[in-house]
């Protein structure tokens, strides 16, 4: 079997190789790039380590411009999104998982569906709605939109770490005199918890990242999130590399330092929550 | 556990309730605008029925979009694929290194979908991208080319670069599925004589069904739903070939102000999805043993 585990090394190198290059070089490209002087970002030929180094995009977007206030409104919306969304989810996903009822498949597979009707289709009818109850150019205009992205999924990421939760402790704690509440609150949130951990990264990523709806729904600069701010700057006929790189950098800074300290849980809730 | 009619709805409901608001009252308001003819949001049409929808059918661009929206989803489909396994076989391996790997690789995912558009328009650039000089320095191209200039180019960066995003989440969905394959039908595989593509289509592939049944459900409904990294990037350019339906709606909605033209589209397009879910699930649904 010597010729065979050589053909899996050679794989297993080309495709370590492809991933580093394709998944993770155009990281190291933009960091260094967002300090390169801006002739270096633009010149033709290009080196793949930097020849200089300068802090003045970084300078440019932290004190001459309206990042501060974007950071304030996207924290305020990934947050408040991201509570909304876990206490949706969670009871959904204790009702569907734990309390079989009438219907829970037709629920569960309807939930899957409605990312069908997210997106683009409802943008229009959404607008007009919110025209009308006088909720455009409001953070809840975003939170309501978001949650509606986050939950569906999340729930279902939910599903494998409740099932994992063996009904017999449930039941022994009924039998002590537990109340449905205690249950919860003492037993099965607990036990859940790298799932919430999950689901909660989850919904933070999805309310971080939105653009679409945040760039219809609001339109005051006081209240626009860090995607809309940016791709203000991605529009302009002249970019103005520097600036749009170190902003680009900035706006990813806090997702990624949310993922390191409990990005683990995310991904082990995603891969280890024996999906059957 | 017997069945809890009354607290099962009770635990699901808020979620419901919140969903199906935020859904079928914009779905009930965009069908009553199908029915009119709204120009400018805010203003008021005149009752045309269902002229809307006799005209959409006859018009090019939605065919056009249509067209599009089925490309794009196809060839998302097959890269993703491509990328979400061998991402996810590659880390199913022990290697030094892999918990790292296996942590970030989701990068890409997590950061907002404006900084994907920034690296790919920095690295793609025809004038200083480093793709460019690269691919001059190793001799496969002559000189600079323009990967958004062209209809074909632009639809096919732009399938790569949405690849780009969506493959690390989708394989670690896969992996997931992986995790639960029990490990000894391998080993006995291998007492039988299995060699690893063997395994891999009598093992590994039948045993991912529930795991893949999700992802082709929510990725293709994802994929369809995909505007920002279009739009950022070509605007659904050149000539309309990266136009899919989303951008057609947005288009229709907020640059020509046909508030009543792209009600029409969304609820169509709405149909097509819900049409397209529903036989999916029907057909593909894995059967559950609880």
């Amino acid at each position: 079997m010597i010729k065979e585990n050589n053909i899996k090394l050679i794989f297993l190198s080309l495709s370590l190789l492809l991933i580093i290059v394709i998944f993770f070089f155009p990281f190291f490209w933009i960091i260094t790039s967002s300090f390169k002087i801006p002739e270096e970002i633009i010149a033709t030929s290009t080196t793949i380590i930097p020849r200089s180094f300068t802090v003045e995009h970084y300078n440019k977007i932290l004190f001459n411009s309206d990042f501060f206030i974007y950071l304030k409104n996207s924290l305020i919306v990934s947050f408040s999104s991201m509570i909304i969304s876990i206490i949706l989810s969670v009871s959904a996903a204790y009702g569907l998982h734990k309390l079989k009822f009438y219907g829970n498949k037709f629920v569960e597979y309807s939930l899957l569906v409605t990312y069908a009707f997210p997106g683009v289709i409802l943008l229009v009818p959404i607008y007009l709605l919110f025209a009308k109850v006088n909720l455009l150019n409001s953070y809840f205009a975003l939170i309501i939109v978001n949650v509606l992205f986050a939950t569906p999924f999340a729930v279902w990421m939910l599903k494998a770490f409740f099932k994992l939760i063996p009904n017999e402790i449930e039941e022994a704690a009924y039998i002590d005199g537990a109340s449905r509440y205690v249950v919860i609150s003492r037993i099965i949130v607990p036990l859940a918890a790298p799932g919430i951990a999950s689901v909660a990264i989850f919904c933070f990523i999805i309310s971080w990242t939105e653009y679409l709806f945040a760039s219809i729904l609001i339109s005051g600069d006081d209240l626009k999130t860090l995607p809309v701010g940016l791709a203000g700057i991605v529009g302009q006929y002249q970019i103005d590399w520097g600036f749009l790189l170190s902003g680009a950098v900035l706006a990813s800074l806090p997702v990624i330092l949310l993922f390191v300290f409990i990005g683990k849980y995310f991904v082990s809730g995603l891969t280890e929550g024996a999906v059957k | 556990m017997k069945k809890n009619n009354i607290e099962g709805w009770l635990f699901v409901s808020p979620l419901v309730i919140w969903i199906s608001l935020i859904i079928l009252v914009p779905i009930y308001i965009a069908f009553e605008l199908s029915l009119f003819n709204v120009k400018i949001i805010g203003t008021s049409g005149k009752f045309v029925g269902i002229d809307n929808y006799i005209k959409l059918f006859g018009r090019s661009k939605f065919l056009n979009a249509s067209l599009n929206s089925f490309y794009w989803i196809i060839g998302n489909a097959i890269c993703q694929t491509f990328f979400a396994f061998t991402i996810a076989l590659t880390i199913n391996y022990k290697f030094p290194g892999k918990k790292i790997m296996a942590n970030w690789i989701i990068l890409s995912f997590i950061i907002p979908t404006v900084v994907v558009v920034v690296i790919w328009k920095l690295m793609l650039s025809s004038s200083s991208g480093v793709i460019n000089s690269v691919l001059i320095d190793i001799g496969l191209l002559d000189e600079a080319t323009g990967f958004f200039s062209s209809p074909n180019k632009a639809f096919i960066s732009l399938v790569l670069i949405n690849s780009w995003r969506w493959s690390p989440f989708l394989a670690l969905i896969i992996l997931s599925g992986l995790n639960s394959i029990n490990r000894e039908m391998y080993d006995a595989s291998k007492v039988d004589g299995a060699n690893f593509v063997q395994q891999f289509l009598f093992i590994t592939f039948p045993n991912l069904k529930s795991v893949l049944f999700v992802l082709g459900l929510v990725g293709t409904l994802l994929s369809f739903n995909i505007f920002d990294i279009i739009w950022l990037i070509t605007k659904g350019g050149p000539s309309s070939a990266t136009t899919t339906l989303p951008l057609l709606i947005y288009e229709t909605a907020f640059t020509k102000f046909r508030i009543s033209q792209a009600a029409t589209l969304s609820i169509v397009t709405s149909f097509l999805l819900l049409l397209f879910s529903i036989i999916f699930i029907k057909s593909m649904a894995p059967k559950e043993d609880d």
